[in-house]
């Protein structure tokens, strides 16, 4: 079923379908998508992708009856369960979390990302079905752990979180997706920082291969805020990690991580993007990626920096190994500079693994595949040992060693 | 910085721009823009054989179906290419003149106030030197004496008559007409350019030199080189280009093959300086240049140099196929942007042999109001075991209101391969400002040493004769600017 057809029957399931506003904007949407068709060849973002599942669909959503649940098990550490893109309404001095209400949608409804022209953003903003909206009051150290699940086959869950740290705040918050059905989830993070306010954000994706994984983040720093985003995808199915990040108040500083480990037939798309607004500004987008059988991959960074972002330091480095043949690796590290007074570099590597430290540790008596695992942690493991959570470290270095038992 | 530099730096600044001089010679034109027509004029003034014309009315029917690319970062006006003329010479010109002594005197003074005086250059230098007035070649000299090695240096009008077997074998073999619609445009109305054949085995004694000058108003240049390096040969061409200023917008859209087979190596180094527009952004050449070379053969080297400081537009990825075996491709750019001038220029190599490698330096530096994008693409192909590439682009900004930026393409579809790529923007080291200054110098001579020395990467890969004439060039386009 097209898109067009898709969203005329099932108007009425999707928020704010009675707003005649947002109505208008997604006929305009729709129009876009009958006159583009997804036109691979003059929109590299697409590249790699395995279109038929975006444009040919089947919609189906589910509210599901287990209510999804908060617990408070320790002092400052919250669990979420969300269910389908939704959770429960939960309220305290130092958190609120509360689903998507029809009045809300002057947070939900627009796309407010960077890019403007992203057709799965935009194909989040027609067919919105679920999200929730979490803030974090002021002065709060907090640490969130949210589990993504998805319950049944062939649902499709457009969804859209609202993530606000409030002055002084600070956030941990682990996202984790590990779904085993055939579904597709296309997932839009909006993050606000306000001033002086911390979140250091974790994804862990580790689907199987007949789930794709669409997720877009937007963050947004104020003055003195940090937003650090580290993303571990061992994902068997397709997984689209599209992250932007505005710094628009001086001296804030964001850092987008990403590690992806591919293998079989799978792809993976890989965006960051950091534009600097202001003065004093940091930024870093770091990406590394391991590739084997024919999987392909995709890794686009670009750094802006505006006239008035002067002082600017920004940084990207992107690496990929080869492990097959068969596997290819695109990358484009972008600089567009507009303002002189500024530190910016990028760095892009992509190759086999060093024959020279295989035969070193060889000569010292390992096998071949051996000398080649212990040379895949250590490209990684500068970003695996700046993790502090060490519940995390645990979980990571569980799923590498799997990822790892599979080289041959 | 010596006196010498100085000295230059002082004659230049009371000058403008230097070349900026427009020879009063008639010229001969048919209507102002693009069709049939056009295209058979051309043909039948250059006394073309059928198949020639038939070949760019091909490229003309691939043109009109074309639209322009639109990748790079430029702004510019819809061009009208209706409003151009697509043939221009100097009048009297179906003779060739057999030496110097017949030709016009007024040439020859345009070519000695562009500090290339053919009668010294060809005692002193041993350039020989292939000179593009517009669009007729006006003098070739030093032609016996490359004859008696067996090396073919002519213009490509001369080549079509002559050697009719060469340009059809590899005429548009490495730029196809219908690549994109530049080529198409130039593959359909290209005037004139050089030729050059190096049979096997043959080194050739000097370098080849075009002087490529843009005379006439509203005169689109259309030039076409084609140079094959056979065998075992070698070959170094250097290529100039200045253009007089005018007000109006011209058009420049250049076709460049190379072809390198077995063991043989190419060097193409290119000075570019066109009139850039003056300080509000008026006027100024619009550079389309398509370069391309094939590295057909095994262990061939094709080298790229250019320096690019002047065009209001310029448009130019050389780039290297890198077919055979061991190939060798590289690329040294260096790209300075002042006013409201626009630079998009790269290279792309695309590996396809076993082993190949591929080295790509390029230094970009934006002054005033401009905008400086480096564009590269590297790919490594399926089979392209063990290839290599180096890619180092770096940025220089001076003032808070020019841009640079950088946008490379990097794709390996090989296990075996390993790229690496870096880049760094920044504005001029303070404190290596502060040195110099302290050593007496002034804030713009201190600019000016501190960019060389950015550059000098690059311009050591300049043959002599040119890499004083790019350092001078770096040196004059700072020029106003800084302070």
């Amino acid at each position: 079923m097209n898109i067009q057809d898709n969203y005329l029957k099932n108007r009425k399931n999707i928020f704010f379908s009675q707003n005649k506003d947002i109505q208008n904007h997604r006929e305009k949407l729709i129009n876009n998508f009958v006159n583009d068709r997804f036109d691979r060849k003059n929109n590299e973002s697409l590249k790699n992708i395995n279109l038929k599942n975006f444009i040919d669909f089947k919609y189906k959503y589910l509210i599901s009856e287990e209510t999804s649940v908060i617990n408070n098990n320790q002092e400052n550490s919250y669990s979420i369960v969300s269910v389908n893109g939704q959770c429960s309404n939960f309220k305290d001095d130092k958190i609120e979390i509360t689903k998507i209400l029809d009045e809300d949608y002057n947070d939900f409804s627009e796309n407010n990302t960077i890019e403007k022209n992203d057709h799965f953003v935009n194909l989040n903003s027609l067919f919105l079905n679920s999200g929730f909206k979490i803030i974090i009051k002021n002065n709060n150290n907090i640490k969130i752990k949210i589990s993504n699940i998805v319950t049944d086959d062939d649902l499709t869950i457009f969804q859209k979180n609202n993530i606000i740290c409030q002055e002084g705040s600070s956030l941990n918050l682990i996202e984790e997706y590990e779904n085993k059905n055939n579904s597709t989830s296309n997932i839009l993070n909006v993050i606000k920082l306000e001033k002086n306010s911390q979140l250091n954000h974790f994804l862990i994706q580790d689907n199987s291969s007949n789930h794709n994984l669409i997720i877009t983040s937007h963050s947004s720093c104020k003055k003195d805020s940090t937003y650090t985003q580290k993303v571990y995808n061992f994902s068997e199915g397709y997984v689209r990690n599209f992250h932007y990040s505005e710094l628009i108040e001086t001296n804030s500083e964001a850092d987008l991580q990403g590690i992806f480990f591919l293998k079989d037939n799978n792809t993976s798309n890989n965006k960051t993007f950091v534009k600097h607004l202001a003065e004093d500004c940091k930024s870093n987008q770091v990406y590394k990626g391991i590739l084997n059988d024919r999987s392909k991959a995709t890794y686009f960074s670009n750094t802006h920096v505006d006239q008035v972002a002067q002082k600017t330091e920004g940084y990207q480095l992107s690496k990929g190994i080869l492990l097959s043949d068969n596997a290819s690796y695109f990358s484009k590290p972008e600089l567009k500079i507009y303002a002189d007074d500024v530190k910016c570099s990028h760095g892009s590597t992509i190759g086999p693994i060093d024959e020279n430290a295989i035969f070193y540790l060889r000569s010292r008596g390992m096998s071949k595949i051996a000398a080649t695992k212990i040379l895949i942690s250590s490209f990684i493991n500068e970003e695996l040992s700046s993790i502090d959570n060490q519940q995390m470290s645990e979980i990571i270095q569980k799923k590498l060693i799997r990822y790892l038992s599979k080289v041959k | 910085m010596n006196s010498e530099t100085l000295n230059t730096l002082d004659t230049y600044s009371k000058n403008k721009y230097k070349y900026g001089f427009v020879t009063d010679i008639d010229n001969e034109k048919p209507k102002k823009g693009l069709s049939e027509d056009t295209i058979k004029f051309i043909s039948l003034k250059k006394n073309e054989p059928v198949w020639m014309l038939e070949w760019r009315l091909k490229a003309f029917s691939k043109w009109k179906k074309m639209k322009e690319p639109k990748w790079a970062n430029l702004n510019f006006p819809e061009i009208d290419y209706q409003d151009i003329y697509y043939y221009s010479a100097p009048k009297g010109f179906e003779k060739k003149p057999k030496d110097l002594s017949e030709v016009d005197p007024k040439l020859i003074e345009t070519y000695n106030k562009l500090g290339i005086p053919l009668e010294e250059q060809k005692v002193l230098a041993g350039v020989a030197v292939d000179v593009v007035f517009d669009s007729v070649s006006v003098a070739t000299t030093y032609k016996g004496e490359l004859e008696k090695l067996g090396i073919i240096f002519c213009s490509i009008g001369e080549a079509i008559q002559k050697h009719p077997d060469l340009i059809k074998k590899y005429l548009g073999s490495v730029i196809p007409p219908g690549d994109h619609s530049y080529s198409a445009l130039n593959s359909a109305v290209f005037t004139d350019g050089s030729f050059v054949y190096i049979p096997e085995g043959v080194k050739c004694p000097m370098e080849l030199s075009t002087y490529f000058r843009i005379n006439a108003e509203n005169t689109g240049q259309f030039e076409r080189t084609l140079i094959i390096a056979d065998k075992g040969s070698y070959v170094s061409y250097l290529e100039g280009c200045t253009a007089p200023k005018r007000d109006d917008n011209q058009l420049h859209a250049a076709n460049v093959e190379l072809i390198a087979l077995e063991d043989a190596e190419i060097k193409y180094s290119t000075v570019q300086n066109w009139y850039p527009g003056d300080e509000e952004g008026k006027g100024g050449i619009y550079n389309f240049v398509t370069k391309r070379g094939l590295c057909a053969g095994k262990n061939s080297k094709i080298s790229w140099t250019q320096v690019e400081t002047g065009s209001a537009i310029t448009w130019k990825y050389p780039s290297c196929i890198l077919k055979g075996d061991n190939s060798i491709g590289e690329f040294y750019s260096v790209a300075i942007t002042n006013n409201f001038q626009q630079a998009d220029t790269g290279t792309k190599m695309t590996h396809i042999g076993k082993n190949t490698k591929s080295k790509i330096i390029s230094k970009g530096i934006s002054l005033g109001k401009s905008q400086n994008t480096y564009r590269g693409e590297v790919s490594f192909l399926r089979k392209a075991d063990k290839a290599r590439n180096y890619t180092q682009c770096d940025s220089l900004l001076v003032g808070n209101q020019c841009g640079a930026h950088t946008v490379p393409y990097i794709d390996s579809k090989n296990n075996t391969a390993v790229i690496e790529h870096e880049a760094s923007t920044s504005k001029i080291n303070e404190d290596q400002l502060y040195y110099c200054r302290q050593r007496g110098l002034s804030h713009e001579e201190a600019v000016s040493l501190i960019v060389n020395g950015f550059c000098k990467q690059v311009l050591q890969e300049l043959p002599m004769e040119f890499a004083v004439e790019a350092q001078k060039l770096v040196s004059i386009s700072l020029e106003g600017s800084v302070g």
